[in-house]
């Protein structure tokens, strides 16, 4: 047998609790980001405009900053102060703020394509601004964004490879482990590629299937 | 040592994650457009190759296929400087999205107008050069803009196979000063001026070139 | 006592007077049509008396009290007066009767089944039952119309608003929102109604007011308006609109 494959094989624990990491951290990040999305959103629609510019001053600093930076500083900065967090926590914590901010774009971006009238019609109902958002905006906006919300999942799934460079032991962590105990660095990482290329897919479909889900008639996103 | 201090320690390394932005933009706009061309040439094999290539491309994150390149093809007898596996990783997957931008905005040219040019006694070649083209990539610009951001903030990555971006400085000052704190807040502000910096000049562009009623939304 | 007094109402916009000191009384029971040029401040007056727009001085004193003073519960008083917009504005991702209980259950707090069932009354009378469970995006132009004023109606408001609710649909539909419109009318629903149609004005009004430039010229009955009016902005309207039909 192929000496990598059986190297493989002889990790296979590590390799599935690096999987677990790289699911549990990319499932965390997907629902903190996607709540966190729309209380951002939330935000950008309030009519106080300093609210407002510090909302938009977010979204753009979390849209222009690499997210290795926001990593590095908590991991690597904070402790200066006293504070030391796992690579986990300071994961989610950067992870989150970085999605929430793309996903109250992509939010936004549905908003404001929305009708108008649509939301008069709820303001001359007697709805009150937080129902009108509840009711008639967040349904709306949630199945008019979900292809670029499920883009952001997949993102993100790939995205927590980065996580290893603050010491989290994720499936990428492992792999690296290995190709340096046996040095077979290109099939170490072509394994990588073809897990997160499976990985993706699966996401892709479940993707597909739960737009089908939700999908309504005027509302079809395909 | 003074917080602008810092700043401008780091701020001299800003030109190697600049030269190496642009040159992973510059590959994955030639990747880019070459894969949405031959696109529109709607042959079988053709068509399944760019498939294959978006979808795997979009789906193998940036460190991963960075490491393949850098570390595991010299397995292969394959020997790639740093700097070229960095462009060459961003540029395949830049090329992966803006081909998908280009095929989105391509879609978006009149067929009438493709039409008249036809009847007008151009050939394909010059359908595509003087009609879609200067169309579609217009309606891009949006799409390069956000893809120029990705690519800028995927950069950082680079310290990882030994290039002397401003990553690697701030980690090396890091290490030296043990002022963690103030040199990655330092290094984001310094990216988040690059990125601000390049989409106003990217709008100015924009602007300029502008034709009534062509503008993307 | 009127249901609704208007007395010296003003709106600017951006420093624009667009409604230049309007007053007028509507009854219950009576049905008022609005017409005037386009951009002359019709919407912006209905818009005023809802509080979807805040006037910027000027009294709306409804059932009695002034409600563009402070302190006055807006959502109440939105309640109570039901709203028909020109492009139907019906909640895209609710079927036609949820359309019509989210108002009932949500503000009026009825509960899910009585209010479905009073949907179900409602949609009945305006031939909409059996698209109940549609949503807008698979009816025509018509049929969203009349789901939106079901919508309205359902909220038993002391007056419907409607803003130019036949402007958005083709002779035949526009026909199917009149016949129910005129329905209401009979049945001495409270009603002030914007439109350019002078059919539907003539069929659905006890009388008409004339607005132009933020300024009501007239008002009178239909016949009396259209071809006695010696006004000649009046004259100049009813022509064009005459063009158009
Ligand atoms: N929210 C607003 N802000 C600024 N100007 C407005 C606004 N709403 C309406 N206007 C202006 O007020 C004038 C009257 O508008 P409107 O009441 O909609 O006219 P109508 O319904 O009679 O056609 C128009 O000139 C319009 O541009
Ligand atoms: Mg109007």
């Amino acid at each position: 047998m192929d000496p990598f494959i059986n190297d493989l094989i002889v990790y296979w624990p590590q390799l599935l609790a690096g999987l677990e990491r790289t699911l549990i951290l990319m499932v965390i990040v997907s629902l903190t980001g996607l709540a966190g999305g729309v209380c951002v959103f939330y935000l950008t629609l309030v009519k106080s405009s300093i609210l407002h510019k510090w909302t938009e001053a977010y979204i753009s600093f979390f849209i222009g900053t690499p997210l290795l930076v926001h990593l590095f500083l908590m991991y690597y900065g904070l402790p200066q102060l006293g504070i030391r967090l796992s690579a986990l926590t300071v994961a989610v914590i950067g992870f989150t703020l970085n999605v929430s901010a793309y996903n109250a774009r992509y939010l936004a971006t549905a908003y404001n394509g929305l009708d108008k009238e649509e939301l008069e019609a709820a303001r001359a109902q007697g709805f009150k601004h937080s129902e009108t958002f509840r009711l008639i905006i967040l349904p709306q906006v949630m199945r008019l964004s979900v292809p670029s919300l499920t883009n952001q999942v997949i993102q993100n799934l790939k995205d927590t490879s980065v996580a290893f460079l603050i010491q989290y032991h994720d499936l990428f962590a492992q792999i690296q482990e290995i190709a340096s105990s046996n040095f077979h660095f290109f099939k170490a990482y072509m394994t990588a590629a073809l897990v997160y290329l499976a990985l993706v897919s699966i996401v892709v479909l479940a993707a597909r299937r739960f737009e089908r889900f939700i999908s309504l008639p005027g509302f079809e996103t395909h | 040592m003074t917080f602008p201090d810092i700043m401008i320690i780091l701020a001299r390394g800003a030109g190697y994650t600049i030269l190496v932005t642009i040159a992973s933009v510059s590959a994955g706009l030639a990747a880019g457009l070459f894969l949405s061309v031959l696109g529109t040439l709607r042959w079988k094999a053709v068509s399944f190759f760019l498939g294959a290539y978006t979808y795997v491309f979009r789906s193998i994150p940036v460190l991963v296929l960075l490491f393949l390149v850098f570390f595991g093809l010299p397995g292969l007898g394959i020997r790639i400087s740093p700097f070229v596996s960095i462009v060459l990783t961003l540029g395949l997957i830049s090329g992966a999205y803006l081909a998908e931008i280009f095929r989105g905005a391509m879609a978006g040219v009149g067929q009438d107008e493709i039409l008249a040019a036809e009847a007008s006694g151009m050939n394909r070649m010059q359908v595509f050069l003087y009609i879609i083209f200067p169309q579609m990539f217009r309606m891009s610009i949006p799409g390069m803009i956000n893809e120029f951001t990705t690519v800028l903030k995927y950069t950082p990555f680079a310290y990882t196979v030994g290039i002397p971006e401003i990553m690697k400085e701030a980690m090396s000052l890091a290490v030296m000063t043990l002022r963690g704190l103030e040199i990655y807040l330092a290094l984001g502000i310094i990216y988040f001026i690059i990125y601000r910096l390049f989409v106003m000049l990217f709008m100015t562009l924009e602007k300029k070139y502008r034709i009534p009623g062509l503008a993307p939304e | 006592m009127a249901l609704i007094q208007v007395r010296n109402l003003v709106k600017k916009f951006d420093g624009r007077d667009v409604l230049k000191g309007v007053s007028i009384d509507l009854y219950k029971g009576q049905a008022k049509v609005l017409m005037g040029t386009s951009g002359c401040g019709k919407s912006t007056l209905l818009r005023c008396l809802n509080l979807l727009v805040q006037p910027t001085s000027g009294q709306v004193i409804f059932k009695g009290e002034d409600i563009t003073l402070p302190g006055v519960d807006v959502r109440k008083v939105r309640g109570e007066i039901g709203f028909v917009f020109q492009h139907f504005a019906l909640y895209r991702h609710l079927t036609v009767e949820e359309n019509v209980t989210l108002g009932l259950r949500k503000i009026k707090k009825i509960k899910s089944r009585e209010a479905s069932e009073k949907a179900s009354y409602e949609l009945n009378r305006v031939g909409m039952f059996e698209h109940r469970n549609k949503y807008p995006a698979q009816l025509s132009g018509g049929q969203k119309q009349r789901a939106a004023i079901v919508r309205a109606l359902a909220m038993d408001p002391d007056v419907l608003f409607l803003d130019e609710p036949t402007s958005a649909l083709d002779p035949q539909m526009s026909r199917e929102v009149v016949t129910v419109i005129n329905r209401l009318f009979l049945d001495n629903i409270t009603m002030f109604c914007v439109t350019h149609d002078a059919f539907l004005a003539k069929y659905i009004s006890d009388s008409i007011v004339f607005m132009d430039d933020g300024v009501i010229v007239a008002e009178d009955i239909a016949e009396r308006l259209f071809y006695e009016s010696a006004d000649p902005r009046i004259k100049q309207f009813f022509m064009s609109v005459a063009d158009h039909r």
